[in-house]
């Protein structure tokens, strides 16, 4: 798929799964830097620059939520969490610091490649390079023709202004609000934002959607406790209005 | 209310004992009541009599004084109130104000008396009713003066005042019986109160406590039987959570034993036969113990710690399609009604699991799914797996949806069902309010059912 073998950081405490791990990314064709603690992590994405993330929540002093809120202040790349149990509170914590996607342990390890897979596939979408569908897309949207701070989407650029202000959307969320914006005024239900956005199957997890619409707005909305621009439709889903 | 022969309830007993109590007291009561009204009543009329009786022997005596009175004449003046008569013995002959009243009414002990020369009374009975006789003995005219005042008026006050004490009395036992009745509500309805919620904890609702109560009677029971449920609870909560951490700490090893298995898994081709044989089934053995594991973390959430999935509308015709796809089963295997037709209300992927459970025991133990159904059916739906499997024996119907279905070993071995997936298939359609069974499927095996109630419209 890709030229250049992509460059994964892969945060772990466990020993055994750690190096279980290493050695079937490594036959999926990535480049794996291993760190074992939280403290590691976050001195790791600054040498290894990696093009993605997957963490363990359960790690030492320093747990998994703090490593995504950490990394978060300064990068965009897709983090993926590896935890325990599907059902807990941890998930929706974990997407709220900012992780894109999950897996569960026990998992397959074509299950993450798989996941990854669909972030790189998004994250090299835009950027320039010229993802599907390229040619359709116009070069800017004005979501909020707001005279003095006005919510400019560029998406060849991969980037949104508000005013002179470029916001610091993660590139999942980035995504979303593409795929939001080129259905503006339509309602795009949890299941279609999934299987676009992570491309996940049927069985996949909405609070995904949610928390990262709930994250979207923070940044996008003039006021997040009351949006106007990312509008939820009881029952159905979520649609973009311009304003 | 009819007589029962059997033990009678605690109410029964309670209406009954007010009403017999009530009965009594009020049978004492009216007992004393009437007899101490007519000894009232009689003395009354006898002082008032003999007042009457010494009055008019008094007009009579003096009246005899007079020169040439004859006793007959003057007793036809004499008229005494209240329609007494008068009869009058004098020097051995009777006298009296009327024909059929005379010495036969006078009992012989009463002129015994009074010829001794003391006054007295006498009650008798005539064929006009009880009189009450009173004899003055005038010992200056040397008669004996007897006064006959009957006594029927009494006598029907005192039948007036029975009836109203007897009325009294009946409506005192109905009082006591409706109070009993009341009072005995009032007994039983704590302890219905505590049937009820110990009913619904059975059910499953945990949370259910006796509303806390002011009454000191009361008190004791409450709290015992609130602190009991607690117990129970946390008992219940402890065993799933155990259930649940045990499965949650073996996932780390299993991670990296899947892990490292795919790594060899790749590396196939380097591997002896004996090699590949045995990795074969070091995977199939692991993909066993993966389910098992997530079986039982299922049964811990099933059991209530974890919290409640997210309930959306789900349509089971799509679920059972992706189910079969993810599977690789061919599509024409399924017969499905639309997707609108067939959405619950559930959590997805508590009915995957259901669902997947299912197809396994039909793959596993019965020889292969021969067809899978989907339909909407009296406002329920219904999935429907055929298998080519020998079918379930009647007996052991409700068995296979147990926990490790009990039975011999052997048996056990053979059994569809043996372990977790079908008792969590059945905890999965309790859980949404439907239900799971087996019954013979039309082609021969067995078909195991599950019903979900559809959503509205």
């Amino acid at each position: 798929m890709d030229r250049v073998s992509p460059r994964l950081l892969l945060v772990e405490d466990d020993d055994h799964i750690r190096m279980s791990l290493r050695w079937a990314l490594e036959d999926e064709g990535y480049q794996v830097a291993e760190a074992a603690s939280g403290e590691d992590a976050c001195r790791s994405v600054a040498t290894a620059a990696p093009d993605l993330m997957l963490v363990d929540l359960m790690l030492g002093a320093m747990d998994g939520f703090q490593v995504i809120r950490e990394v978060r202040r300064a990068h965009d790349l897709p983090i993926v969490v590896v935890s325990a149990r599907a059902d807990t509170h941890d998930i929706v914590a974990a997407l709220e610091a900012g992780a894109d996607d999950y897996v569960t342990k026990p998992f397959q390890v074509k299950e993450v490649t798989a996941r990854l897979r669909a972030l790189r596939r998004r994250a090299g979408g835009q950027g320039g390079s010229g993802g599907e569908g390229a040619a359709e897309r116009p070069t800017e949207l004005v979501l909020d023709p707001d005279p003095v701070a006005p919510l400019v989407l560029r998406p060849e650029r991969g980037t949104v202004h508000r005013g002179q202000d470029q916001l610091p959307l993660t590139l999942t969320e980035f995504r979303l609000l593409c795929e939001l914006a080129a259905n503006a005024g339509r309602v795009l239900s949890r299941q279609a934002l999934l299987e676009r956005v992570w491309e996940h199957g049927f069985f996949g997890d909405e609070r995904l959607v949610d928390v990262h619409v709930r994250r979207l707005r923070t940044k996008v909305e003039r006021d997040p406790s009351a949006p106007t621009l990312v509008v939820t439709v009881r029952g159905l889903g979520y649609r973009l209005d311009p304003q | 209310m009819t007589p029962s022969l059997g033990p009678r309830g605690l109410r029964a007993r309670i209406v009954l004992a007010f009403a017999v109590g009530a009965l009594l007291v009020s049978a004492v009561l009216v007992t004393t009541t009437f007899l101490l009204a007519r000894n009232y009543l009689l003395g009354q009329r006898e002082s008032a009599v003999t007042r009457q009786a010494f009055a008019d022997a008094n007009v009579l005596s003096s009246r005899l004084s007079t020169a040439g009175s004859q006793v007959g004449e003057e007793l036809v003046d004499l008229v005494p109130s209240g329609g007494a008569d008068v009869v009058v013995r004098s020097g051995g002959s009777w006298y009296s104000s009327r024909l059929d009243v005379g010495a036969r009414d006078v009992p012989g002990s009463l002129q015994e008396l009074v010829t001794a020369g003391s006054a007295g009374t006498a009650r008798i009975s005539t064929p006009t009713g009880p009189h009450l006789v009173v004899g003055v003995p005038v010992v200056a005219a040397d008669l004996q003066f007897y006064e006959v005042a009957p006594l029927a008026e009494l006598q029907a006050s005192l039948r007036t005042l029975t009836a109203v004490l007897g009325a009294g009395a009946l409506a005192a036992t109905a009082a006591g019986a409706v109070f009993g009745a009341w009072a005995s509500r009032r007994v039983v309805q704590p302890l219905e109160q505590v049937a009820g919620a110990a009913t619904r904890i059975a059910g499953g609702e945990l949370g259910i406590r006796l509303p806390p109560t002011e009454d000191p009677d009361l008190l004791a029971i409450v709290a015992s039987f609130n602190s009991m449920v607690d117990a129970l609870a946390s008992r219940i909560e402890r065993d799933a959570r155990f259930v649940g951490d045990v499965s949650h700490e073996l996932r780390s090893p299993l991670t990296s034993l899947v892990t490292s298995v795919e790594v060899l898994g790749s590396r196939r081709a380097e591997l002896s036969d004996r090699g590949r044989q045995a990795l074969e089934l070091i995977e199939a053995e692991l993909d066993r113990f993966r389910r098992m594991l997530d079986d039982l973390l299922e049964l811990a959430k099933v059991d209530g710690t974890a919290p409640a999935g997210t309930v959306a509308p789900v349509s089971l015709s799509a679920l059972v399609r992706e189910v079969l796809a993810h599977r690789g089963c061919p599509p024409g295997l399924l017969h499905a009604d639309a997707d609108d037709a067939t959405t619950v209300r559930g959590d997805k992927n508590r009915l995957e699991r259901a669902v997947t459970n299912l197809l396994d025991n039909a793959d596993r133990h019965a020889g292969g799914i021969v067809d899978v159904r989907v339909q909407r059916q009296d406002g329920s739906v219904l999935v429907l797996v055929d298998d080519a499997g020998p079918g379930v024996p009647p007996t052991e119907r409700e068995r296979v949806f147990e926990r490790f279905a009990r039975g011999p070993r052997a048996a056990r071995r053979s059994m569809p069902g043996a372990g977790l997936g079908l008792a969590i298939v059945e905890e999965t359609a309790a859980a949404h309010g439907g239900a799971a069974w087996v019954s013979d499927s039309p082609a021969g095996g067995a078909r195991f059912s599950l019903v979900v109630p559809g959503a509205a419209g």
